[in-house]
């Protein structure tokens, strides 16, 4: 299949599971930067100045893509036991690669206008400039990238678990990966512990993009570690998927 | 009609769970270019399975089948250009419009925008939906949204389409309708390979069909030679005690019912007489595909074994 048909595929799938969502639900919206927001909201409430806006609004984005990531898969599973999209679509001429994409990038593209929200209070802040721009989008795609692998991983596993598991296991991963390790808050407040927050991908990226943005003193040794960790656990998720789905039953 | 747009030999499907179930046990079936055959059998009769395995969704465990000449199990993506499919008690999504359904899918066969707008068009029209193309989904009823659905197959313009159970769940006017938009797809060329459980249906629409049972086919042909695999003819349904009935080899109890099944009209017509001497309500009829279906998967109630 020529790559051009899977990316074009791609874009559809992520066209169609996104946008009639975002023009006719526009609530959804707000949804989804209130999961975000609401712990910065109560960071502000009890906290004593300092960077902790910024601490939280590193957390919110961070929190937004990895939910958009790892809710993907396992929502989509829940999804298509009624609307059976998939089953249509694998008797498609469409390349496997391009659903899984496609279904993984949507939620992100409804993200999209949270992250804009957040990334714009913190320019407003002075923190996020041009140069740590750069340095950000790549760190949240690497983040998407791992929760969305590490979504699909555990639906595959779970395909033939029910909706309500489904959903409290979306809920608790959601706990287990953003609300308690170090992303909403700097993991120097763990001391000999922070080493934790690097073999979790949401507070492994949380923590480079405070070190980009001078909040966290990291070596380049360590970002590079923090990176090779990163796309390892990605690459580790993608081939504990591919070894367990098949876009064919048998 | 010409040549097979769906030949399957000896396919066999086990599936190994908990205990081993054996879906299907050796079909073979030819589905003709341009005609709709209907697969017909009681619910797990094994009528899902080949559907999924000829819309390349499922592998079988042993034999094969060929889609316009390509392989389902060798050669799925060459199979995959030239179907469509509608699976069984498929949902739409809420915030989908009839259109986006019939416009997405087509750009995701490869068309261009501008093809995939022209065959959106037609797909709505041939659904008859064009009035409702920009209502979402969960404004429209179950017959309209089923519709939605089966546009989004028809703008792919592939060259066989396989539904599953189309038309369960809906009231009898949805139902004609997509019986109409069907009949329509194959006045003009299409193949369409059908699953129903119901009588009616598979009568009305087919112009062949086969009645599957405990994953083998139990009869194949055209829906009048099927009625002709029986020698009754006609049946007699009385309402009340009636004596005589063991006097008759084909009778069904249903509960204070009974059809007796007879081989020619005037046994019938004499039936009829004697009941109505009798002050027992009683009509005749030629015998139905349902009549014949129950008797075919052995599920006829004889009065010798009651």
């Amino acid at each position: 299949m020529r790559i051009s048909k899977i990316v074009e595929d791609t874009l559809i799938i992520a066209w169609i599971k996104s946008y009639p969502n975002f023009r006719r639900n526009p609530l959804l919206l707000l949804v989804l930067a209130m999961v975000s927001a609401i712990p910065l909201f109560f960071m502000l409430m009890f906290s004593s100045g300092g960077n902790v806006i910024v601490h939280g609004l590193i957390g919110a984005m961070v929190s937004t893509v990895s939910f958009a990531g790892v809710l993907s898969g396992i929502q989509d599973i829940a999804d298509d036991r009624y609307v059976k999209i998939r089953e249509m679509i694998v008797a498609m001429p469409v390349h496997p690669a391009s659903y899984a994409l496609g279904i993984a990038l949507a939620p992100l593209v409804l993200s999209i206008p949270t992250l804009i929200f957040f990334g714009a209070i913190m320019a407003y802040l002075g923190f996020l400039t041009l140069e740590t721009f750069v340095l950000l989008v790549p760190a949240l795609i690497i983040v998407w990238a791992a929760m969305s692998t590490m979504g699909f991983m555990i639906s595959t596993y779970l395909w033939k678990s029910s909706m309500i598991m489904l959903n409290n296991l979306s809920n608790v991963l959601g706990i287990a990966f953003i609300f308690i390790p170090p992303v909403y808050f700097s993991e120097a407040q763990l001391g000999s512990l922070s080493w934790i927050s690097v073999i979790i991908p949401t507070s492994n990226v949380a923590g480079l993009i405070r070190s980009y943005m001078g909040l966290l003193p990291l070596s380049i040794d360590a970002i590079v570690v923090r990176w090779a960790v990163l796309v390892m656990t990605t690459i580790a998720f993608i081939v504990l998927t591919s070894m367990k789905s098949k876009w064919r039953e048998n | 009609m010409e040549a097979d747009a769906v030949k399957s030999v000896d396919l066999r499907k086990v599936y190994h769970g908990k205990e081993m179930v054996e879906a299907l046990k050796g079909v073979s079936i030819d589905v003709n270019k341009g005609e709709l055959f209907t697969l017909l059998g009681p619910n797990g009769a094994g009528k899902t399975t080949f559907l999924r395995i000829i819309s390349t969704q499922l592998l079988p465990s042993g034999g094969d089948a060929m889609v316009l000449g390509h392989s389902v199990v060798r050669e799925a993506e060459e199979v995959r250009e030239h179907i469509a499919v509608v699976p069984q008690d498929v949902a739409t999504y809420n915030n989908f419009t009839p259109w986006e359904y019939a416009y997405y899918f087509a750009r995701l066969r490869g068309m261009a925008s501008s093809e995939a707008k022209h065959k959106a068009e037609q797909a709505l029209r041939a659904v008859d939906l064009c009035g409702l193309r920009n209502r979402t989904c969960q404004t429209l009823s179950g017959g309209e949204k089923r519709r939605a659905i089966i546009a989004s197959v028809l703008s792919s313009d592939a060259d066989v389409l396989m539904l599953d159970e189309p038309t369960s769940g809906l009231d009898a006017v949805a139902r004609r309708g997509v019986w109409s938009a069907l009949r329509e797809l194959v006045r003009s060329g299409k193949t369409i390979l059908l699953t129903t459980h119901m009588m009616e249906e598979a009568e009305m629409v087919s112009d062949r069909l086969a009645i599957v049972n405990k994953g083998t086919v139990v009869a194949c042909g055209r829906p009048d030679e099927i009625k002709g695999l029986v020698k009754e003819r006609f049946r007699v349904v009385i309402s009340g005690d009636f004596k005589q009935l063991s006097s008759f080899a084909e009778v069904a109890k249903l509960g204070d019912r009974s059809i007796v099944y007879l081989k020619t009209q005037d046994e019938a017509i004499d039936l009829l007489k004697a009941t109505l001497k009798m002050n027992l309500r009683a009509e005749t009829s030629p015998v139905t595909l349902e009549d014949v279906f129950v008797k075919l998967v052995g599920g006829l109630n004889n009065h010798e074994n009651q």
